[in-house]
């Protein structure tokens, strides 16, 4: 059990460190937001500021002995998601139109006295992609119906 | 991150290099070096600069971790340290990783993360909504949305990033400012706006700040989340009817846009052909 002095004594480095961590997660989403192209990334950059927000705002709340934060960070919550709701359906309209995640798909949209955005260097892919464990066949094969199989709808 | 207003305290023989100041300062720096060489962009970013970035970042985090302020307390320091560094480790992930979907994998592990410090930081109800929330009902729909729209996985503009140089060194400018801001703070300046307790509030002895004491404290009570429920249904009653008419609104909005926008395709490429045929 905390005893009060306990408390008082470390409520101001526990509200500096939750403020940092808070910072951390908002300044990494921000860079998220600014720098990645695709749509559904950028969205998570944003989820990711809305959380940095909710720690400082639990950590004030832990100071200073009130539920306001809190209740705040409840508020919070369900904005974001009705914001993702309502985003994921902009998103997949774009993604209808336009064939693509990619926000300069919507270049059209910029400032008249900018020029258009080309991607002069494209990195190739990795050649280390992914290697997936190779399963060990358990069991014989069974004996498929062919008539079956040619009248199901998809295979 | 220690209440110290000189920044680069001078000592008789130069700068003192292990200052919290050149500390914060070279923190910053490699953060934002270590963003750079993460993200990914055209040209020079194989395994090694990745490897070098990856080395940045936890030099930058180790120097956070040296000048934060220690809680005086090992087990909750241990604890504090460890989900911040999960939070912290795979937000950088999320925003570096050149898949979509490894991105949202890893913003699953930041949230798992994050609701660990908001239980240390008292906040058991939060913590669980987070992960319930968060985790269970948003990410799943980011998934599906992925999945929907992008079944072959990687584009070529997964691979390019915009201004990465730039951008990294906005969001390092900016973690060190708030940073900065909040080593300076001091007790007297946090309690400003503290709250008189509710028991000084009853007695009538107003406005003087008092330090949080146990019976003041309700958020570390047994049952805080019924209090925290009282707060929400009584003090924010009004709020909580607003947020739930919001709810309505994104949800009809939601399907109010998918159907329009339907609808507002087929008469845009009739009218197109219309023109056309004039």
């Amino acid at each position: 059990m905390m005893t009060p002095a306990l408390i008082a004594a470390a409520a101001l480095p526990l509200l500096q460190n939750g403020l940092v961590v808070g910072a951390i997660l908002f300044s990494l989403g921000l860079v998220g937001i600014l720098t990645r192209r695709n749509l559904i990334v950028m969205f998570l950059s944003a989820e990711l500021m809305l959380q940095g927000i909710s720690v400082s705002l639990v950590a004030w709340s832990r100071y200073h002995g009130d539920f306001g934060g809190q209740v705040l960070v409840i508020f919070v919550l369900s904005v974001a998601a009705c914001e993702a709701a309502v985003a994921l359906v902009f998103v997949l309209q774009a993604f209808t139109r336009t064939g693509r995640l990619d926000a300069a798909a919507w270049q059209s949209l910029r400032e008249d006295n900018l020029d258009r955005t080309v991607d002069r260097e494209i990195p190739a892919l990795d050649a280390s992609s992914p290697t997936f464990p190779r399963l060990t066949q358990a069991g014989n094969l069974p004996e498929t119906d062919e008539q079956a199989a040619l009248q199901r709808d998809h295979v | 991150m220690t209440p110290n207003v000189l920044l680069f305290a001078e000592t008789p023989a130069g700068i003192d290099w292990f200052s919290p100041g050149v500390l914060l300062a070279t923190a910053v720096t490699s953060l934002a070096v270590s963003l750079w060489l993460l993200l990914p962009k055209a040209g020079r970013s194989g395994p090694w600069s990745r490897r070098m970035g990856g080395l940045l970042g936890l030099l930058a985090l180790g120097l956070f971790i040296v000048t934060g302020q220690r809680l005086g307390n090992l087990g909750e320091e241990a604890v504090l340290l460890t989900v911040s560094l999960v939070a912290v480790v795979s937000a950088t992930a999320t925003i570096t990783c050149r898949s979509p979907v490894y991105a949202a994998i890893w913003f699953a592990l930041c949230l798992a993360g994050v609701a660990g410090v908001l239980l240390v930081l008292g906040a058991q109800f939060l913590g669980v909504a987070t992960i319930v929330v968060y985790a269970g009902a948003i990410l799943v729909m980011f998934l599906f949305v992925l999945m929907l729209a992008q079944p072959s996985g990687l584009t070529t503009s997964d691979r390019i990033t915009n201004e990465p140089l730039l951008s990294a060194v906005a969001g390092a400018v900016l973690l060190g400012l708030l940073s900065l801001s909040i080593g300076r703070l001091s007790a007297e300046e946090a309690a400003c706006c503290r709250l008189p307790s509710k028991a000084a509030a009853l007695s009538g002895a107003a406005a003087t700040p008092t330090p949080a004491t146990a019976e003041g404290f309700d958020l570390l009570a047994a049952d805080q989340v019924a209090r925290l429920g009282g707060e929400l249904f009584g003090r924010h009653l009004v709020a909580v009817e607003a947020v739930g008419v919001l709810l309505l609104v994104a949800l009809i909005g939601a399907i109010a846009i998918v159907s329009h926008g339907l609808e507002g395709d087929q008469a845009e490429t009739s009218s197109l052909q219309e023109g056309r045929s004039t």
